[in-house]
């Protein structure tokens, strides 16, 4: 069965990002936020990162137009009665998720399979709270949703195969490459990169190689299309730190132990490209200066 | 015997209902019964238009004026299967449908754009066939998957009766080596098929086919230029009968300035734009294909009339030169491709801008006395212009509108019946 009509629940960055990518592969999208506001600032949202397709020549403003058309807003469940999938993408909030999980159930077709966006909270538990643990996954997109061609489909404990196979296929439709992993701290990508970065943290730190060269080494050594630092700068050096106290707190290890030197930069402010410095600093055009 | 002819695109499906044989051929007395489209599949709404037509294809220019206009609506259409149900479903209605029940339609023919080296003509669409078409995919990632949704579509509805493909490409199978390959290693051809393939033959066939009926001379004595100008442009040299060199290539990119397309380039230059705009394959790709040619040159639009407009009543310089490149490549190409047969006896201009602008007919073909092409201005420019001569030098000069679906139906029926089809 092929996904029509998607429902995102959060427009912010990674829901608006979402759903700038169904509505390009030509699924009906209807995004729930709170107020009349938050979905218009959801669609400025959208139309801002269309524009920046359209400046990098990837998309014409007649596309542009048809994109938009197919994405709706509601600040109640309207529309969600007819959606085929449900992906939530607030804030990383257990209360707030299970609240929003009890009340679209009530509203969406019973075949729909309900999806989080979520990195750090258990799908199990979620899955349990909307009713629905078997068509409950996780899928764990990668900002900036448009240009990251990878999602992780995270299984609970209940998930069943069709649900992951419903999951799959919409992935392919949207252009992803779909990866399965089962609900575990950091999934794949976050549990191996956040102590890459570390790791490049502390080189710089003990001062065995400059930042630049770090990266440089990283890139032109490992075949990694940007550096460690420069990545973590996009990323920004409080969601760094955020992810890691998080891998550090839940699996124990010490090897996930936060560098001081991320510590510090955050303390000091310097979260990278948002901030326009961070191990390098940024013009404004978050270009790397 | 009536003929279901579809032409399926990512978000539309045009249909024709044909009613044709071989003997109907011969006499030429084949009629187009009715005609539709199911624009915005998969939009809410999408829209569809339906017309009773009842009219002789080859008579059907000179009279499209005096059919009434077509019934539009807005319905919701999910896909391409609803479409062509919404399509069976005008076709059969009481009022204003031309047949009492789609058991009457006998046979389908479909346009797939893609027919790689496998096809060189059209086929009943069979097992292997279709796995050959599958294979065709990655040539024409953007339009066969659609084609065969229509396949697919119309199996389900009808399982039991002949379904025939027909290729935009099969026409030009006839080039020859010289003329196809690009100057690239030539284990890269073998590997992966790169090399010239060509479009819109339907559309190149039909005129070819056309102006030897109207000039009463069998195209196979003929040395022809088809210029197809539409959405897409092409130019094709049919050297009696046969075409030998096309102006698209691997993609429908290469030759002529389009609407939104560059045609011809130098192949470096996606490559340095990916270095100095830091921009990826899918984003050079589609500057190249949405927002280069007219579009792109004369900042002002993709359509032709509008771009003539910005040139002549508001002077403005880029439109100009947009036309002025357009027409250029056209004048380029007729010399190129007369050289190419040795020779030329007439050019056929087809297609939305082909049939429409005089002024695109005149500016191509000036320069052009020495071959003894002369536009007669008088006759280029008169209003009811549909179809006819509009030269007065040696070699003649035409409009032709073109009819791609009566090719797919006449090939459906040839198919069927296991007549040589080119």
């Amino acid at each position: 069965m092929t996904v029509r009509n998607l429902g995102i629940i959060g427009g912010g960055t990674m829901g608006g990002g979402i759903a700038e990518v169904a509505a390009k592969s030509a699924i009906n999208v209807v995004i729930q936020e709170p107020t009349v506001a938050l979905g218009e600032r959801a669609i400025r949202g959208i139309a801002a990162s269309l524009d920046e397709a359209i400046a990098k020549w990837a998309i014409t403003e007649s596309e542009k137009r048809a994109i938009l058309s197919r994405i709706k807003t509601t600040d109640s469940y309207k529309g969600f009665e007819k959606v085929d999938f449900v992906i939530e993408a607030i804030v990383e909030s257990t209360e707030k998720k299970a609240k929003v999980f009890r009340e679209v159930s009530q509203v969406c077709p019973p075949e729909a399979v309900i999806a989080t966006n979520t990195s750090t909270i258990s799908i199990t538990y979620l899955g349990a709270q909307s009713g629905r643990p078997k068509q409950f996954l996780g899928m764990h997109f990668q900002p900036p949703v448009p240009k990251k061609p990878l999602v992780e489909l995270v299984r609970g404990l209940e998930t069943s195969d069709e649900t992951l196979q419903r999951a799959r296929q919409l992935a392919e439709v949207m252009g992803k490459t779909a990866i399965e992993v089962y609900e575990w701290p950091g999934y794949a990508t976050t549990r191996i990169i956040i102590p890459l970065i570390n790791e490049a943290m502390y080189v710089v730190m003990e001062n065995v190689a400059s930042a630049a060269d770090v990266d440089i080494a990283m890139s032109k050594g490992c075949g990694m299309q940007k550096g460690p630092l420069h990545l973590a700068d996009e990323m920004g050096l409080d969601a760094v730190l955020a992810q890691s106290e998080h891998l550090f707190r839940e699996l124990g290890d010490l090897k996930y132990r936060p560098c001081p030197l991320l510590k510090k930069m955050v303390r000091a402010g310097h979260l990278g490209v948002k901030t326009g410095r961070g191990f390098f600093t940024y013009n404004h055009e978050n270009k790397r200066e | 015997m009536k003929v279901f002819v579809l032409n399926c695109g990512s978000s539309s499906v045009k249909y024709q209902l044909i009613d044709t044989d071989l003997e109907k051929m011969e006499k030429q007395q084949e009629v187009v019964l009715a005609r539709g489209s199911v624009e915005k599949i998969g939009l809410v709404p999408s829209s569809s238009s339906y017309q009773v037509v009842q009219e002789n294809p080859l008579f059907l220019p000179q009279r499209q004026s005096k059919l009434p206009p077509p019934e539009k609506e807005t319905v919701e259409i999910v896909d391409h299967i609803a479409a062509i149900r919404h399509a069976i479903k005008c076709l059969t209605n009481e009022k204003t449908g031309v047949m009492r029940d789609a058991a009457e339609i006998q046979a389908v023919g479909h346009r797939m754009v893609h027919g790689g080296e496998k096809f060189k003509k059209s086929h009943v669409i069979d097992k292997e066939v279709l796995r050959n078409i599958q294979e065709c995919v990655e040539f024409a990632p953007l339009h066969n998957p659609h084609n065969l949704r229509g396949y697919y579509a119309t199996y389900d509805l009808f399982p039991n009766i002949p379904q025939v493909a027909v290729f935009d490409t099969a026409f030009h199978q006839t080039m020859p080596p010289y003329a196809y390959l690009y100057g690239l290693p030539y284990a890269i051809y073998q590997k992966h098929g790169i090399r010239r393939y060509g479009f819109h033959g339907s559309s190149h066939r039909y005129v070819t086919y056309r102006v030897g009926q109207l000039c009463g001379v069998n195209p196979d004595q003929l040395r022809i230029i088809t210029v197809h100008l539409g959405n897409g442009c092409s130019m094709t040299a049919v050297d009696h009968g046969k075409s030998i060199d096309t102006t698209m290539g691997f993609t429908p990119l290469e030759g002529l300035l389009m609407g939104t397309r560059t045609g011809d380039l130098d192949a470096s230059v996606p490559l340095t734009l990916m270095v100095k705009e830091e921009i990826s394959v899918a984003e050079v790709n589609a500057m190249m294909n949405k927002h280069s040619g007219l579009y792109g040159i004369s900042g002002v639009s993709n359509d032709m009339r509008e771009v003539i407009m910005a040139a002549t009543e508001q002077k403005r310089d880029r439109a100009k030169i947009a036309i002025d490149m357009f027409c250029y490549r056209i004048t380029k190409y007729v010399g190129a491709y007369t050289a190419a047969m040795g020779g030329l006896d007439h050019v056929v201009f087809t297609g939305g801008i082909g049939e429409n602008s005089p002024l695109i007919r005149e500016l191509s073909m000036r320069n052009l006395e020495f071959l003894g092409i002369e536009v007669d201005s008088q006759l280029n420019k008169m209003e009811n212009m549909v179809e006819g001569k509009i030269s007065k030098g040696k070699v003649g000069v035409w409009v032709v509108p073109t009819n791609e679906e009566l090719v797919i139906a006449r090939d459906t029926i040839r198919a069927i019946q296991g007549v040589n089809c080119s």
